[in-house]
């Protein structure tokens, strides 16, 4: 496969061509990446897995899935994780598209402002988590001391409401520089000339957003919007170090509910049976981002 | 900007504008008093909200075990490097930590790179009937739950014995890293005309030769842009760590979480960890800025 392929343009004819050559050994080694634990997940899902003396599986038919399917809890944590997913997104697009439009007009130093902005992206979620730990410590948190200032005593991470506050909080600190990032490219594709017609129009500042700036990004909109989607279904880092679930379950989401039956009861089936559910609730997403980017005509 | 004469002045004489206060000049590009002092106030709490958090960590760092936990919070104090020291020193030593970082992250980041630029340049190149198909399964094994995918994982790594090992950390950073890689590659590859590979292969190239030494040298920011998200990607993980992780294949994220739940919490040290783990991504992703749009929305959106 190295230089010694002077006859490529001849294997053309003999069946596999030089890009399907390429392709071969990526595809092999995704395929024993991800075909293979779909189907011991699939498996997984059907059985009892022991884990001492050797790991087997015990084959018990759908019980996982009746215990999943049927337990209040379970579908309580997914009330749980589509208010998460709802608020940290929707909190996470306005405030990006926000400070995207703000950049947007910064025509001097937009590119140091960007970087500043940029930064929480980079910063390992577990670090977002232990970090937030710090700063709302009730005895010598800096956000903490603010809030007492203010007037408000009490452990941010200690009762259920502001625990939920906080982690949907840190999820948006980290991650609203994607969609200004993502935002800002779309901005400055916008075509120039378009915003000086509704400015002669006279068209006002909200009436130009509305009806000529987003119309022409919401396709890119709609991509970072799906991105994070499909990001904020995978993580669970932030929650897993500061509350991990609680207090009171309040901020038990699915992927924490996962962790907690596969790695604490070793349950691993019924752990398998919630993967599975996340994985069909991810593909659907990528599905609709796959078909937005063909109507775009790109890829 | 093809119209000079309809629209004078509007981009970049900002000191000489007209000042028209809520009028026709406002939208988007306004320079009335109003929409600047917007601005500067969304943009002022923007990089406070940003900032504090990341500046508290690192001064943090440098604080002593009195200056970290009082109860007032201290923005003067007297610098030590005291925390740095006791990270790698002593018993709980982390430079064995930061070597499997590197080392996960680094290995994983390139074999993904390496397999996924040729699977990347055969994907966007190759004309075949379910090329749609075969994307959509690539994204889709990129976007799986991580849950979903260490349940099995961690059942095919008890098997095959790769549970504490570093090249099991290597697989399973691989399961993200190499459809990332794939999809990224093809989709900076599709950005070069296959009309410069067909001049190369008219001049004597084999397709090798042409891939090699055309195509690739044009595509240095694809493949910067790709091994530093991935390098990002792996770096960062704290899930698949501690699963697979054991006390032969510790990583920096794992450490620092666990000097949490080990009698009280050092303040101090775990700044000092955050610090260490933090800075060396934001530097790797700052330097591939302009590509960071194309490579985080996967090709989606090309940006500047």
């Amino acid at each position: 496969m190295t230089a010694a392929e002077p006859t490529a343009r001849a294997g053309r004819r003999r069946g596999l061509t030089f890009p399907g050559l390429l392709l071969t050994p990526g595809v092999a080694l995704l395929a024993v990446l991800s075909v293979l634990p779909f189907l011991a997940l699939v498996a997984m899902s059907l059985s009892r897995v022991r884990l001492l003396g050797g790991v087997r599986l015990e084959w018990v038919g759908l019980d996982n899935w009746v215990r999943v399917l049927t337990d209040v809890d379970m579908w309580w944590s997914w009330v749980r994780t589509g208010a998460y997913l709802v608020l940290t997104l929707g909190i996470e697009m306005v405030l990006g598209l926000a400070v995207a439009l703000a950049l947007h007009r910064v025509l001097r130093g937009r590119g140091i402002l960007l970087s500043l902005v940029l930064l929480p992206m980079f910063v390992a979620p577990v670090i977002v988590g232990l970090l937030g730990r710090y700063l709302t410590d009730s005895t010598f948190g800096l956000y903490a001391w603010f809030l007492q200032q203010l007037g408000w005593e009490g452990d941010v991470l200690g009762s259920p409401g502001t625990a939920f506050a906080a982690v949907v909080l840190m999820d948006v600190w980290e991650w609203t520089p994607l969609i200004t990032l993502i935002a800002l490219a779309g901005l400055t594709s916008v075509n120039p000339s378009l915003l000086e017609a509704a400015a002669l129009d006279g068209a006002g500042y909200w009436a130009g957003l509305r009806h000529v700036v987003l119309p022409s990004i919401s396709g890119i909109l709609l991509v970072a919007l799906l991105i994070r989607a499909m990001d904020a279904v995978r993580y669970y880092d932030i929650i897993s170090v500061t509350t991990n679930g609680g207090p009171a379950d309040a901020t038990k989401t699915i992927p924490i509910r996962l962790f907690e039956n596969a790695f604490r009861f070793f349950d691993l089936g019924y752990a398998a049976a919630i993967g599975l559910m996340m994985l069909l609730l991810t593909i659907a997403i990528a599905r609709a981002f796959v078909r937005l980017l063909g109507t775009r005509g790109i890829s | 900007m093809t119209a000079p004469a309809l629209a004078p002045g509007t981009r970049d004489d900002s000191a000489r504008a007209p000042a028209a206060p809520g009028g026709a000049r406002a939208a988007l590009h306004g320079r009335s008093t109003g929409s600047r002092v917007a601005v500067a106030v969304v943009l002022a709490a923007t990089l406070l909200w940003t900032l504090v958090p990341l500046v508290w960590m690192v001064l943090g760092s440098f604080k002593s075990q009195a200056d970290v936990t009082s109860a007032v919070p201290r923005l003067v104090f007297a610098p030590t490097f005291e925390n740095y020291r006791n990270l790698f020193t002593g018993a709980n030593d982390l430079t064995p930590y930061l070597w499997h970082s590197v080392v996960a992250a680094v290995v994983s980041a390139l074999l993904s790179v390496v397999v996924g630029t040729l699977a990347g340049y055969g994907l966007s190149r190759s004309v075949m009937r379910h090329k749609d198909r075969l994307s959509f399964w690539i994204i889709s094994t990129r976007m799986a739950p991580i849950a979903a995918v260490i349940l099995p994982l961690f059942l095919m790594f008890r098997v095959a014995g790769l549970i504490d090992t570093l090249p099991g950390l290597v697989l399973a950073y691989m399961t993200f890293n190499l459809p990332f890689a794939i999809w990224l590659m093809s989709a900076f590859f599709s950005e070069v005309p296959p009309s410069i590979e067909e001049s190369a292969l008219v001049a004597g190239c084999t397709r090798w030769q042409a891939f090699r030494h055309v195509i690739l040298p044009l595509s240095k920011a694809g493949l910067v842009t790709t091994f530093v998200l991935c390098l990002v990607f792996s770096w960062n993980d704290y899930a698949f760590a501690t699963v697979f992780a054991g006390p032969d294949s510790q990583t920096l994220p794992i450490a620092a979480s666990q000097l949490v739940t080990q009698t009280g919490i050092d303040w101090g040290q775990l700044t000092a960890i955050g610090t260490i783990v933090v800075l060396p991504m934001v530097v790797a992703g700052l330097a591939v800025r302009r590509w960071l749009v194309t490579g985080l929305t996967l090709g989606a959106v090309t940006g500047e």
